[in-house]
């Protein structure tokens, strides 16, 4: 899953860490594209040709169950298909817990030499000072990049500088049950295509005997996204992405509408709300299987898992899962990539690094992509792999897939579609969260919680940007 | 009389079922749910009871979560953190108790205060130390940091001073050294505070999480808790795992604090009534 925010005391420990990694860093505050030769320098992939073969590397990722069996068969495959690099998988179980280890060993011959990292540690991971941009291979490699979806290489640049090579990618779609649409008499393949038609609908389904209209899960994800659909920027100085981010832009009148119905849609028990983390985490999902609900957001990384549970017929109501692109788009933006990349360690053995990169780059291949979205459920990130046999067959089967998919190839590619770069962004979705609780759960009025949000989402930037830059 | 006894007697009981029934619920429900399929699990009202039980998550659990490799990585931490902590705490505890010698005072205090200082402060000293000894991703990397504890040297201090100073001067007159004081007579009469501080000990390392998350990178070194957070991060078809997965953690902690209740509460109960 991309977001998991119970974080507890890693995240203290990260923000210690980075704090002391702090102090020479010098600011992002350069808008200047560094010149392809120099960048080419911190890639030598020529000591790959001159080193003792095969080079080991050691993979760090954070992949579980059958997404870790389907890394694996990608990888043995890889270590099979030629003798330069050897791939050695080590489990370390969560994005956190990969994170935090990362933190303590980076920069000693401990670390590894490609490690998998979630989508919103791009900044700490460039203040770590730690990683070879994937930028720079690219250029030493002059690798072509054209066949890897725009969006995905959006989100992972900064300064026009690619940082991880992009991996696994998820993102949100809207989930609701065909079955409950045709009771509630609406027509069950135009599911509700802005938050103002989510709420009537809920309605309606409330009316035809649906304990629950809709179910929204308080991730802080959902307000990025919305702002992205909308092509409004999440954060200052270009997302982030021209200059450090130094405060938050959240708080606009679309985002206080949405806000507005979510808090009239659930106070009025036409909506049910769930937390983002811990043991109800899924409530949103489950409630369309136990019959109490018919539609919500989640990750299409619960593709795969909704397909299985919710449309095995073990369920307790009649379900026929649908799928579709998420509500609040207005032309203006598109949606935002989630998931993890992988960066590329720095070391003081350069074969390594030309072998990490070499392996990452393998990962992107269309292929490979193939291989890996069918097996997983991510989306695939490579365009040519979309006209696989495996992936035509996967979307043909189930549709889903090709929403998330098409979601990241429509809209538009500016500021706003490549997403926010924040140093503390845990400090800032948390900020969110407890807004999303204090009006939904609460009773402080939505413009409150927004306008509080704001000052704390601030502060927490602030405190980063100081340890980082003081 | 007979029967107002006998009322305040059921009163007595009847709360006392609800608190055990208070307390017990979470652990039931996490049997339950541990042996739902992941379908059930949306039903509300919940499931009290399965009714089509799913043992295959165990087995799920235990190849998923690694759980064999990762329990006994659990055991062998934790006996070891707990016969090193028995060990260092009784020779600490029997020098402040019995022994005289220059700034004993002081030195305790200065046992004392490592008490108020929280783990984390000292957590990157730690691993730099583990990490400069060569040590790191290992299993003394595990074990080694916390072979001894100022909360065990306090408890069992606590305990030996109510050792009478008569049997000390008995024990002198029948030639017994420290050695064969803190052996014979010592040891044997502080053994409820002994039990109480080893559960203590090994309840503490059971359950460390970020500690063996950062001083190890090899899977094979990996603990039960670390095992249980990955198992956590898995998706909706999953939870009915995790819940098998939280259940097999817990079991050896149960057993142990069953086995050991009567030593726990004793030993809690020596050092509060000094005479």
């Amino acid at each position: 899953m991309h977001t998991s925010l119970g974080r507890g005391i890693t995240v203290g420990v990260i923000a210690a860490l980075v704090a002391g990694c702090g102090g020479s860093s010098k600011s992002a505050s350069s808008t200047t594209v560094p010149k392809a030769d120099t960048l080419a320098k911190q890639c030598p992939l020529d000591a790959l040709t001159k080193a003792t073969k095969p080079v080991n590397i050691v993979y760090w990722h954070a992949m579980t169950q059958a997404n870790e069996d389907t890394l694996k068969s990608l990888t043995a495959k890889y270590n099979a298909s030629q003798s330069d690099v050897h791939v050695s998988l080590v489990a370390q179980g969560s994005y956190d817990d990969s994170l935090t280890k990362f933190r303590t060993v980076a920069g000693t011959g401990d670390a590894p030499d490609l490690l998998q990292i979630e989508d919103t540690a791009t900044q700490q991971m460039i203040d770590s000072q730690s990683i070879v941009p994937a930028q720079a291979c690219i250029a030493a490699a002059n690798a072509d990049v054209s066949d890897i979806v725009p969006r995905v290489i959006q989100y992972y640049s900064v300064g026009k500088v690619l940082y991880p090579v992009p991996f696994n990618v998820s993102n949100p779609v809207f989930y609701y049950n065909k079955v409950s649409f045709r009771n509630a008499g609406l027509d069950p393949e135009k599911p509700p295509t802005t938050f103002a038609e989510v709420a009537t609908d809920a309605q309606k389904l409330k009316a035809s005997g649906v304990k629950y209209g809709f179910y929204y899960k308080r991730d802080p994800w959902v307000l990025e996204q919305f702002l992205a659909l909308n092509g409004e920027a999440y954060v200052n100085n270009g997302n982030g992405r021209v200059k450090r981010a130094t405060s938050v832009l959240f708080n606009t009148p679309a985002a206080r509408t949405l806000f507005g119905e979510l808090d009239t849609l659930v106070s009025s028990g036409v909506a049910g709300t769930n937390p983002a983390s811990g043991s109800s985490q899924y409530d949103n999902l489950l409630s369309i299987c136990s019959g109490t609900n018919a539609m919500t957001i989640d990750t299409s990384a619960a593709l795969g898992t909704a397909y299985e549970v919710l449309g095995g017929g073990g369920c307790a109501a009649k379900v026929e899962i649908g799928v579709a692109p998420l509500p609040g788009a207005n032309g203006a933006g598109g949606t935002l990539v989630g998931g993890a990349a992988n960066y590329i360690v720095k070391g003081k053995n350069s074969a390594k690094i030309a072998a990490a990169w070499k392996f990452a780059q393998y990962l992107t291949t269309p292929a490979v992509q193939s291989a890996w979205a069918a097996g997983t459920g991510y989306v695939p990130i490579s365009k040519e792999s979309v006209t696989s046999k495996a992936i035509v067959e996967l979307w043909a089967k189930r549709p889903g897939y090709k929403v998330a998919y098409d979601q990241l190839i429509t809209g538009k590619e500016n500021e706003a579609t490549a997403g926010p770069v924040i140093g503390d962004y845990q400090g800032v979705r948390k900020a969110i969260t407890d807004a999303l609780e204090s009006f939904l759960i609460g009773s402080t009025p939505p413009d409150a919680a927004i306008t509080k949000a704001v000052q704390a989402a601030n502060d927490a930037i602030k405190a980063y940007n100081d340890r980082i830059q003081g | 009389m007979r029967a107002d006894r006998r009322w305040s007697l059921v009163a007595r009981y009847a709360l006392l079922v609800l608190l055990a029934a208070l307390v017990l619920f979470p652990i039931y429900i996490t049997v339950v749910n541990s042996l739902l399929t992941p379908a059930r699990m949306g039903n509300r009202p919940p499931a009290l009871a399965p009714s089509n039980p799913q043992w295959h998550n165990y087995s799920a659990a235990w190849s998923d979560g690694h759980l064999g490799r990762y329990l006994a990585n659990s055991f062998i931490v934790s006996i070891s953190i707990t016969v090193g902590q028995v060990i260092t705490a009784i020779l600490a505890a029997y020098a402040f108790a019995f022994l005289r010698f220059p700034l004993r005072g002081l030195l305790f205090v200065v046992f004392l205060a490592t008490l108020m200082i929280p783990g984390e402060v000292t957590f990157f000293t730690n691993v730099d130390t583990i990490r400069s000894l060569g040590w790191y991703d290992s299993y003394a990397a595990l074990i080694v940091p916390f072979l001894a504890t100022g909360f065990g040297a306090f408890l069992l201090r606590q305990s030996f001073l109510t050792v009478p100073p008569d049997l000390r001067d008995a024990a002198a007159l029948d030639g017994y050294g420290h050695w064969r004081f803190m052996a014979k007579v010592v040891v044997p009469l502080a053994r409820p505070a002994i039990g109480a501080m080893s559960l203590f000990a090994f309840l503490g390392a059971w359950n460390q999480y970020l500690w063996p998350l950062v001083a190890t990178k090899d899977e094979r070194l990996r603990t039960v808790q670390i095992g249980l957070k990955s198992l956590a991060t898995s998706q909706v078809d999953k939870i009915p795992v995790t819940y098998a997965g939280t259940v097999l953690a817990f079991v050896p902690i149960a057993i142990l604090l069953l086995l050991f209740s009567k030593q726990l509460v004793r030993g809690l109960m020596a050092g509060a009534v000094k005479g």
